[in-house]
């Protein structure tokens, strides 16, 4: 009956299906319906599509590979680039931690829409330390701006770098002054760019 | 009858009236000749001895009527021209003539010639109405005072305290019971008038009539008595400024507001003694009546219904950032301007049960809506209304439909917001997943019930919200293929009001837990969304 687009659900879900009988109307059943002809082979990742991607190679320390995604609202979301070194030792990322010598990061409590607490700091400044199984290595801001959160996911499940530093493995969240981003956005790399430079494809 | 004998009949009937107050409220005719030598008006002084309504019908009873009836009734007010008599100039000590009701507008003194008083403001109130056509079903007499005159009617009492306090009448005759305000008096004089000329009934406060009086000189003089004058320094500020004159104007109406809540407040905390020390007692007689504005405001009506979406490049409200507008149009000001055009009104506003972004289309039922219009001059008729959705529907842009549109009352206001975060909504999500999925990865979907997620405050919202973590329900989930295609999928979902649906398909970098990813074990991404359902019985 209703569009020969989509197909009938698996006959194990009827009944859960019934509770959505009076589910939707015809017109709003021909509205909803996709073009499937229309659809990409892939689509663009909700990373590629709603932020602008740039690249710090080599930062501060050779082999140091970060990345800076930004947001149209201005925030900047920051984690390693995939050539970063420590994700290419024997074991990968086995830690990480946000204790940089005067606070623990992971302890800051960021509140309000006027985002107080957060700590002001500069690109330079240490943002978190990752360390393989006999090494570790320092993370920099690479953003000056306000540190509004770390993903503290990544203390109980430092994997995370590994299988994914580019979306559930991203290390902080800042909100830049217009005018900072505006001083440092053309140090960074394209994505294009960068994946040249390191040989990725 | 003759003209004689037709006055003798209202003379007889105003004596007669005046017989049966002197004998119920009057205290000794020496203090009522009093009250009238220091200026106190016919009405105010009636007002005063609990009287007030005799007078009201009876317009013939002027200062000089009273005062013949106490000479030939008291000994002590005969003998020779009498100050009271010439209070005809001067106006009334504590209402300045309001009562009378004297007032005067813009172009001058107004002249009673051959209309009565009453009928005067009377036809000013209609003139008022007819000018902008306001269609009216009743109406509500608000009055506006300066702080002024109970100031002054504080004044006559205290006076009148010092003066007789100690006589064993005083406290039954005068002051006896709460005495009619001033502001209760005029309405009392003018209600039954404007009820004839206007066709309708005063009672409900829907649509209101404002006589706003005021008097400047006597306000600013007053104010300057008071202490903490903090006024003097302002108005020498403002004369330092450059070029005063041409703003003065605008800049004294506004001290002048300042200055009635000013003497309000600072007279409310001055005590009987220390008012008797600031102030002359009895007032000086003023000679210019108050300045009246008549002003006509409705209060705000509201027309409600559902409306539905089309466009995924039409915000729901204006959006405009550095004086760019965002996308092509908004709900708001489709529907508003329509409705606040046919309504005759000032201005409008929208109201929503919840909201979706520019790029979601809001299809279904619809979503519950209200708008408020202010000061409308015509309230719509149910056909008038059914021609505005009608407008609205077959616009050429298709953007916006609307479905039972139709006025309702303020209540439905509240009862949209109540509740809100109760209130389910449901979606039709297309999906991609980067991997195909299996009977068991739809089941698991489709096995989900009220399932408890936490969503971070998304990325693309956390500049201006609270970074928090929320709790939200997913209710049930469906879930189709779309055939001819890899890997997509129409996601239906039913979640809590207020769960961030694209957050929680692609996850938003793992902050939004579980997602369709994290549920499916792989990456999930929403190319588009629908709002199918929004759960409520409103405006259904």
């Amino acid at each position: 009956m209703a569009g020969e687009a989509l197909g009938a659900p698996p006959p194990l879900v009827q009944e859960q299906a019934a509770r959505g009988a009076a589910w939707l109307d015809e017109e709003t059943r021909a509205l909803i319906a996709p073009d499937a002809g229309s659809l990409p082979e892939a689509p663009a990742s909700a990373v590629e599509a709603n932020f602008a991607r740039y690249f710090a190679a080599d930062y501060l320390n050779p082999g140091h590979d970060q990345y800076v995604y930004r947001h149209p609202n201005g925030l900047c979301v920051v984690g390693l680039a995939p050539g970063h070194v420590a994700l290419k030792e024997e074991g990968g990322i086995t830690a990480v931690d946000f204790n940089v010598g005067k606070t623990d990061r992971s302890e800051i409590k960021v509140t309000g829409k006027r985002k107080r607490n957060a700590q002001h700091l500069q690109e330079n400044s240490a943002l978190c330390k990752v360390c393989t199984n006999d090494k570790s290595f320092i993370v920099r801001c690479c953003v000056k701006g306000s540190l509004l959160e770390i993903n503290d996911r990544l203390i109980k499940q430092p994997n995370l770098l590994n299988t994914s530093s580019d979306r559930e493995g991203y290390i902080a969240i800042f909100m830049p002054k217009p005018v900072d981003w505006l001083k440092i956005k053309d140090k960074f790399l394209s994505s294009e760019d960068y994946k040249s430079l390191r040989g990725i494809s | 009858m003759t003209a004689t004998t037709a006055a003798a009949e209202v003379d007889a009937e105003v004596r007669g009236i005046l017989e049966r107050v002197a004998a119920d409220s009057f205290p000794p005719l020496h203090a009522v000749h009093h009250l009238l030598s220091v200026g106190v008006c016919v009405p105010c002084t009636f007002r005063m001895f609990g009287a007030f309504s005799h007078v009201c019908s009876c317009t013939s009873l002027t200062a000089s009527v009273l005062h013949s009836f106490l000479e030939d009734h008291d000994d002590s007010a005969k003998g020779g021209p009498c100050s009271c008599l010439s209070t005809d100039e001067a106006c009334c000590s504590v209402c300045f003539g309001v009562l009378l009701p004297t007032c005067h507008q813009d172009d001058g003194v107004v002249s009673f010639n051959g209309i009565s008083p009453i009928d005067r403001i009377t036809s000013m109130v209609f003139q008022a109405v007819q000018r902008e056509s306001y269609q009216l079903d009743e109406f509500f007499l608000e009055i506006s005072l300066p702080a002024v005159v109970a100031a002054n009617e504080r004044a006559i009492r205290l006076h009148m305290k010092e003066k007789y306090g100690n006589e064993n009448w005083f406290k039954d005759k005068i002051f006896s019971q709460q005495t009619m305000s001033v502001k209760e008096a005029l309405r009392l004089l003018l209600v039954p008038s404007l009820e004839k000329k206007l066709d309708v009934k005063h009672g409900n406060n829907s649509f209101r009539i404002r006589l706003t009086y005021t008097h400047d000189d006597a306000s600013r003089k007053l104010k300057s008595l008071l202490p903490n004058d903090r006024n003097r320094k302002r108005k020498t500020e403002s004369r330092e400024g450059t070029d005063t004159r041409r703003n003065s104007t605008y800049e004294d109406n506004q001290i002048l507001s300042e200055t009635d809540s000013f003497i309000h407040k600072t007279l409310e905390c001055i005590q009987d003694q220390e008012f008797c020390s600031l102030f002359q007692l009895p007032p000086e007689k003023v000679f210019k009546p108050c300045h009246l504005v008549i002003s006509c405001l409705r209060s705000p009506i509201y027309i409600g219904g559902r409306y539905l979406k089309l466009s995924r490049n039409v915000s729901q409200s204006c959006w405009i950032i550095d004086d760019e507008r965002m996308g092509e149009a908004s709900v708001e000001e489709i529907i508003g301007e329509d409705v606040r055009t046919i309504c005759r009104g000032d201005g409008c506003k929208f109201h929503a049960a919840g909201r979706e972004d520019i790029d979601v289309r809001m299809l279904g039922s619809g979503r519950p809506f209200l708008i408020e219009v202010l000061n409308a001059r015509s309230i719509p008729s149910a056909i008038e209304v059914e021609q505005i959705a009608e407008k609205i529907n077959s616009s050429e842009k298709k953007y916006v439909r609307v479905r039972n549109l139709k006025l309702v009352d303020r209540e439905i206001w509240s009862m949209m917001r109540e509740g809100e975060a109760e209130k389910q909504k449901q979606y039709a999500a297309l999906i991609w997943t980067s991997r195909s999925l299996t009977d068991v990865d739809l089941q698991k979907i489709s096995g989900v019930n009220d399932m408890e997620i936490v969503q971070n405050t998304p990325i693309r919202v956390l500049h201006r919200r609270s970074p928090l973590e929320r709790k939200r329900i997913i209710h049930w989930m469906e879930i189709e293929k779309v055939e001819g295609s890899s890997n997509y999928y129409l996601l239906h979902l039913c979640t809590q009001a207020g769960t961030y649906i694209k957050e929680f398909v692609h996850g938003d970098l793992g902050r939004t837990h579980p997602s369709i990813g994290a549920i499916l074990g792989c990456r999930a991404e929403i190319l588009q969304l629908d709002v199918t359902d929004v759960k409520m019985d409103l405006l259904q």
